[in-house]
């Protein structure tokens, strides 16, 4: 076929991730970029760079007119969205198609379906997926009728608009009346609708994920779990895999659980099926999917030996999978740590400013996935990712070891990175047994016991 | 009163002493007649002394010679006498204020916008920018004249990319 050009909509590392995908695959890479990123790696590794608006998110990386525009006038054939920013907007990948471009992602349709809570649950629970107990309510009657059902503590939310917006933790019944009352009149002036969605809430819940790979022809994998329970206010601080945490039987549970959701939904290109395990219960629960590239997924990668990238270029581009399942076979164990440029001794405060220093040491057996050179001036305006290490090891033991090894050698200044919290995690015995839950890191701030 | 009693061949002769000197700016004040000739910065497109000179004029197509009325004699002693204030108008750029396809012209077959050599207002309307079917007008921003065109119909332009060069003159 000739010679393909990509649209790459992203910035950080993931665009490098991708650059490199392409380069490999032999297709140019055009990335659009905002007027703070001209100097990034992105920038340097790419075919050619463009500058689509200010530095605000809303003028380059979320314009969605732009971008369409720039990647018609370069003659690209399809737009590689990252992770975050455009990668989950049914509105973007329709604009893409009506416009002729290939949209490295799910479809409108999927997005659509999984991008609303209620009917990603809907769907899930379509195909036999058990979802967490819980509803969504209109009036208070119904909302102590099903809080009754599923029991305290609970978790009430707005049912439509997305985030953690307006959540509230309910612990007894006699909380409910006001909780639920605040949540429904937030619900109905930020998203016009009053709708309220109770949920069982979890308190010692692990987050486990499975990764999906679709093709156009109806073609579906799975390519094993992901751990990702040690997070700081819902964001992934140490993933992993495989998970240590499941036996064999809810292992494959788990598997076939995100097998039956992408191929009831004939999904299309890379995506992640998340859920909740409660170890104690061992119940397992439908969470959300994320039909997009995942920023844990080289640990997915370590472990199968598949560049999970490289398939999901090659499926938008219609071809059709070249590994079946049982070519899926499991070695070692992986860990990713997220470096980022946030202050530990401050609340996880962002600090960005230039590098002056980034020396990672080469270590046998650890990946690092960043976009930090030095010299390089690390904007205030995005996400504080600077660099993910992914340590591999024939078990997790060694993993961990690579990766302890990985943190303690980097040399960097400049911006005050999570490093010495990173170096405490993999020191602490609730990590070296892995018996952290999703809330763990947040109590232990709480109580002083980091940093 | 009568306008100008400073006859043009003076006139030639005047500019033709400023081209030689390294003058930049050149006063003259007699009776009721002062006189102000300025050579600015343009780049010189279409090539060497001669050009610059009258484009410098071109800003001030009545020339500068004004009849001494109260508030002329004034004009130059807050500019003071120094060469650096004659050189305030230093070029100014036109960037694009965002990513799109330009257009010289309000549609194919037109007259462009603007030209080199066109006086501009700051609201003058210089060009449009296409995003997905959308136009969106450029102005210069800056009052002047137009000292060069960076970009040709239908290119892609990005985001903070030049588009033109203008001379910036005092406001008429």
């Amino acid at each position: 076929m000739s010679a393909r050009r990509i649209f790459v909509a992203n910035r950080g590392e993931i665009a490098v991730r991708v650059i490199e995908a392409c380069q490999r695959l032999g297709i140019e890479t055009i990335l659009g970029v905002s007027a703070a990123d001209k100097e990034t790696l992105a920038a340097r590794r790419a075919t050619r760079t463009v500058t689509l608006g200010g530095a605000r998110s809303g003028e380059s990386y979320l314009n969605q007119p732009t971008i369409v525009h720039a990647a018609l006038s370069t003659a690209c054939a399809a737009v590689h969205p990252g992770y975050g920013f455009l990668s989950e907007r049914a509105d973007f990948a329709r604009l893409c198609a009506e416009n002729g471009l290939i949209f490295i992602g799910a479809t409108p349709e999927q997005l659509e379906t999984l991008g609303d809570k209620l009917s990603a649950r809907a769907f899930a629970q379509s195909v036999d997926v058990p979802v967490s107990p819980g509803g969504p309510t209109q009036t208070l009657d119904e909302a102590k009728a099903l809080a009754t059902e599923i029991g305290y503590p609970l978790l009430v939310k707005a049912a439509f608009g997305g985030g953690g917006r307006g959540m509230k933790l309910v612990e007894r019944a006699d909380d409910l009346n006001e909780a639920w009352s605040v949540a429904s009149s937030e619900a109905a002036s930020s998203f016009g609708d009053g709708t309220v969605f109770l949920e069982r809430f979890v308190r010692a819940a692990k987050h486990i994920e499975v990764q999906i790979l679709g093709d156009r022809h109806g073609g579906c994998l799975q390519l094993g779990e992901r751990e990702c329970s040690l997070q700081f206010r819902y964001q992934k601080i140490l993933e992993e895999a495989p998970s240590s945490s499941l036996n064999p039987d809810d292992r494959a549970k788990l598997h076939s659980y995100a097998l039956r959701i992408a191929n009831g939904l004939k999904y299309q290109g890379l995506g992640t099926v998340e859920f909740l395990y409660d170890v104690d219960k061992r119940d397992i629960w439908f969470l959300e999917v994320n039909p997009r590239v995942q920023v844990e997924h080289p640990v997915t990668e370590a472990v199968t030996g598949v560049d999970l990238v490289r398939e999901q270029v090659l499926v938008a581009f219609g071809e059709p999978l070249r590994l079946s399942q049982s070519d899926i076979r499991l070695e070692g164990h992986a860990v990713e740590l997220r470096l980022t440029a946030q202050n530990p001794a401050d609340g996880l405060r962002p600090s960005p400013g230039r590098v002056t220093k980034w020396r990672p040491s080469p270590i046998g057996g650890v990946r690092w996935d960043t976009h930090m050179y030095e010299g390089y001036l690390f904007p205030p305006y995005y996400d504080a990712l600077m660099a993910k290490i992914i340590a591999f090891g024939l078990d997790r033991k060694a993993a961990l070891s690579r990766a302890s090894q990985a943190v303690d050698s980097l040399e960097v200044e400049g911006p005050i990175t999570n490093a010495t919290l990173l170096r405490q995690l993999l020191a602490h015995q609730a990590v070296i047994e892995n018996s952290v839950t999703t809330l763990w890191l947040e109590e232990q701030f709480a109580r002083r016991t980091f940093p | 009163m009568t306008a100008l009693n400073i006859d043009l061949e003076e006139l030639a002769a005047i500019i033709r002493l400023i081209k030689e000197a390294e003058f930049s700016e050149f006063r003259y004040a007699k009776g009721d007649v002062s006189l102000l000739v300025r050579r600015g910065e343009l780049p010189a497109d279409g090539g060497g002394g001669e050009a610059t000179t009258a484009a410098a004029l071109a800003p001030h197509p009545t020339p500068k010679v004004v009849p001494a009325a109260a508030s002329q004699p004034s004009a130059p002693s807050p500019r003071g006498r120094g060469s650096e204030s004659a050189l305030q108008g230093s070029s100014s750029s036109v960037t694009a204020p965002l990513l799109g396809s330009f257009y010289g012209a309000p549609k194919p077959g037109d007259p462009p916008f603007v030209s080199v050599g066109d006086r501009v207002e700051a609201d003058t309307v210089v060009c449009i920018i296409e995003v997905m079917k959308l136009m969106n007008s450029v102005v210069a921003g800056v009052a002047g004249v137009i000292a060069a065109v960076h970009v040709s119909d239908g290119e892609l332009v990005e985001y903070g990319q030049s588009l033109f060069t203008i001379q910036p003159v005092q406001p008429a």
